[in-house]
């Protein structure tokens, strides 16, 4: 158990994070050395200032209202994914730092609980979002449509999801102790802490990692690079 | 060039508008043989430089290019 | 085909590079969103018509050719040669589609297929795949450019003849159709062909407007061919003209690529701004009306009445209201189709497709929803300031029986006016 954590949770991990970070330096190096076209590919209205376009590309980027308008059902999935993918973001961060007030009025105890519902909720939702997307590229034009890219990104967040649910519905270990794990790699003197390694999501926080370590490490070089790139994407629709 | 010319195809292309008489006259050139003809007649006046602007780009011929009575007559030669 | 060939070809992509298409290619998550918004796969339900699809094909050779992870694995993104099966596919999904850019619009990442297609539609023509018919009407567009000697007599006596029927229809015996007036005002870029000369003859002489007619027509092949430097020189023809004249605008008819290309590609083509302002007729005409130089009768529509954005004029050109008022003031029952403006769907007949026999079949099934959008109002007459439009509306009016008159707006304007000739508007 210790040497598969220390393969997919420190040592996969650095290589994950720096690959993904010079990845992504990379594509937007290349995206922004590459000349833009002297058209101007804008639809029509558009808005007059450039205070309105970026607030309607922030909206169009945040919220897709003409997708919602063609395929409300797949909008509102994606919609459920990517809140809930930005939530468990949000809740992960109280690996690096635990937020400031909250556990202050909730308690030691409220907060675990809070967190418990919080990433139990958005864990659900991420994996309903992923089980349905799954199930939409298996028939007709959607599944034409795929390539094997598609699958594989969906396998992969599928395993990072429910990995993280077992660690979410089954564990007992919490915040604090993960934070010993991740400061310890942020401080470059990786250790692991026992209360992980001895318990029952020992495998599960590996295997947790081993997923996320395969996604960040693709992630530069899939179509996943739309995170970035539908801002300056949707800004074009009104140059 | 009189009108005794051997036509091979008839169009009429009345009441198209430019650039469907030029369309039709290129679409219906390979149903003719070398060196067969084509009578076409149109009603836009766009015509009268179009179809000898296609004939001269892609090669052909135009004998006759012509107003009668309102419309446009058009002898067309295929030369390739 | 031979290795060097297959290279030669996904090379175009190189060539054709910038940073929106690399976007494009980059983040396209094949969510299919855009199935529902694309009126020829909606019409026939024909995979090649998926817009993301199109664009897939155009991907699956980046990926085989310029993409490190596609050249490290391509069988992850089905990565492939530019080869004949590819070309063909490419072929009919590239020059079907009329980049109407509807799929853009409902895009969560505002992907503009069409743009994706002029790749394809440049390597096609490196294939010596381009449309034939595209080409035939964009050479013989050229070739009145490059020896205009050879067309002018016969173009001139074909406008002497509009212009009698306007001296008729306005009963005013010097209304005159100027070629080659230095100094006017506007240079006004019709069709081939009287129908879209007259009327605005007759507006522009009604309203006094100071005004040359261009020796040539708007529309533009090389654009739909996807040879940009074909569509330049047709563009240059009259954007020339206009140079030498000295003109304060120019006047696109009712055209919507032609309107596009002047309006905004061909800055970009060209490098170099415009002296001069670009405008559809519809721009001015709306203004003559509100600003009182000419009149028109507003009850002179009789029956209800519709307006169709023609693509290149609404969601891409910009134009929404000019039209809409021009009908209003003419008509007591206008009644707009819905979805309208930005969302409106395309009719099926642009881009050339009208052109191009091969899609006949397909062209009229992906009208099904236009035909759905007129019968939902009621109407019994449709606006659209677009050849192309009409050409497709009248096909499917016939095809699908329906009671409809489908008229340019400048026609209904000649007809509201009151006009001291005897002759009617309409020949």
């Amino acid at each position: 158990m210790e040497t598969y954590l220390q393969i997919t949770s420190v040592w996969g991990t650095y290589l994950a994070i720096a690959v993904f970070v010079l990845g992504i330096a990379w594509r937007v190096y290349e995206w922004s050395t590459t000349p833009k076209s002297p058209v101007p590919l804008g639809l029509f209205p558009k808005p007059k200032t450039g205070a309105g376009r970026f607030g309607k590309m922030l909206k169009d980027t945040f919220l897709a209202p003409h997708s919602a308008r063609i395929e409300p059902r797949m909008w509102l999935f994606a919609m459920m994914f990517h809140v809930a993918a930005l939530a468990a973001f949000v809740g992960h961060l109280r690996i690096i730092q635990e937020y400031p007030l909250l556990p202050q009025w909730l308690g030691e105890d409220g907060m675990n609980t809070f967190a418990a519902w919080a990433g139990g909720i958005a864990g659900t939702l991420m994996m309903i979002a992923v089980l349905y997307w799954i199930g939409r590229r298996t028939f007709g034009p959607f599944k034409n449509l795929s390539v094997p890219e598609d699958f594989l990104l969906l396998a992969l967040l599928l395993g990072v999801i429910i990995m993280g649910n077992h660690m979410r519905f089954f564990g007992h270990v919490h915040a604090e102790t993960y934070r010993e794990w991740f400061q310890s790699l942020l401080a470059f003197r990786p250790m692991l802490p026992d209360e992980i390694v001895h318990s029952n999501v020992g495998w599960s926080l590996g295997t947790h990692m081993l997923f996320v370590d395969l996604l960040l490490i693709y992630f530069p070089f899939s179509k996943l690079v739309h995170t970035i790139g539908s801002f300056s994407a949707n800004l074009v629709r009104s140059e | 060039m009189s009108d005794e010319t051997k036509v091979d195809l008839e169009l009429d292309l009345k009441g198209l508008l430019c650039p469907l008489p030029m369309v039709k006259v290129s679409q219906n050139i390979t149903n003719v043989p070398v060196g067969g003809v084509i009578r076409a007649v149109a009603t836009d006046p766009g015509a009268m430089a179009d179809i000898p602007a296609w004939a001269k780009s892609t090669g052909n011929e135009v004998l006759k290019a012509e107003k009668e009575d309102g419309e446009f007559v058009f002898l067309v030669k295929r030369v390739k | 085909m031979e290795t060097q060939q297959l290279t030669t070809l996904a090379g175009v992509i190189d060539k054709k590079m910038n940073r929106q298409l690399k976007q494009y290619i980059d983040i396209c998550a094949r969510c299919a969103i855009c199935k529902d918004a694309c009126h020829q796969y909606v019409g026939t339900g024909d995979f090649k018509y998926l817009p993301a699809r199109r664009a897939e094909l155009i991907r699956q050779i980046y990926k085989k050719y310029f993409d490190k992870a596609g050249r490290f694995v391509p069988a992850l993104y089905e990565a492939r040669d530019p080869d004949e099966n590819l070309l063909e596919e490419l072929y009919e999904s590239t020059y079907a589609c009329t980049a109407c850019r509807r799929c853009m619009y409902f895009c969560p990442f505002s992907i503009d297929t069409a743009w994706i297609l002029s790749v394809a539609k440049a390597m096609l023509i490196a294939a010596g795949m381009g449309n034939e018919m595209l080409s035939q009407l964009a050479d013989a567009a050229i070739m009145k450019g490059d020896q205009p000697e050879l067309f002018r007599d016969v173009l001139v006596s074909g406008f002497k003849d509009i212009e009698a029927e306007v001296r008729e229809i306005t009963g005013d015996p010097s209304a005159e159709i100027p070629v080659d007036k230095e100094g006017a005002d506007i240079l006004y870029v019709g069709l081939a062909g009287a129908h879209s000369i007259r009327p605005a003859a007759v507006i522009f002489h009604e309203a006094g407007a100071s005004w040359t007619l261009s020796l040539f027509e708007s529309a533009n092949y090389g654009f739909f061919l996807g040879d940009a430097e074909k569509a330049r020189k047709i563009a240059d023809r009259y954007m020339d003209e206009a140079l030498r004249l000295g003109v304060k605008e120019v006047v696109i008819t009712e055209c919507g690529h032609a309107y596009r290309v002047a309006k905004i590609f061909h800055e970009a083509w060209s490098g170099k701004k415009h002296p001069f302002r670009v405008r559809h007729i519809l721009e001015v005409i709306d203004e003559y009306i509100t600003d009182g130089r000419i009149t028109v009768d507003p009850g002179s529509v009789k029956g209800a009445i519709t307006y169709h954005d023609p693509c290149q004029i609404g969601r891409n050109g910009g134009l929404f209201e000019e039209p809409r008022r021009i009908v209003r003031a003419l008509a007591a029952d206008f009644r707009d189709l819905t979805p309208n403006r930005e969302q409106q769907w395309c009719c099926g007949g642009g881009g050339g497709i009208v052109a191009m026999s091969e899609f006949d079949e397909d062209r009229i099934k992906s009208g099904a929803k236009k035909v759905e959008q007129i019968r939902a109002t009621g109407a019994t007459i449709i606006a659209a300031p677009c050849e192309n439009c009409r050409l497709q509306l009248e096909q499917l009016r016939d095809h699908h029986e329906l009671d409809l008159h489908i008229t340019p707006i400048m026609d209904l304007v000649v007809e509201a006016m009151p006009l001291a000739g005897t002759k009617a508007a309409q020949a």
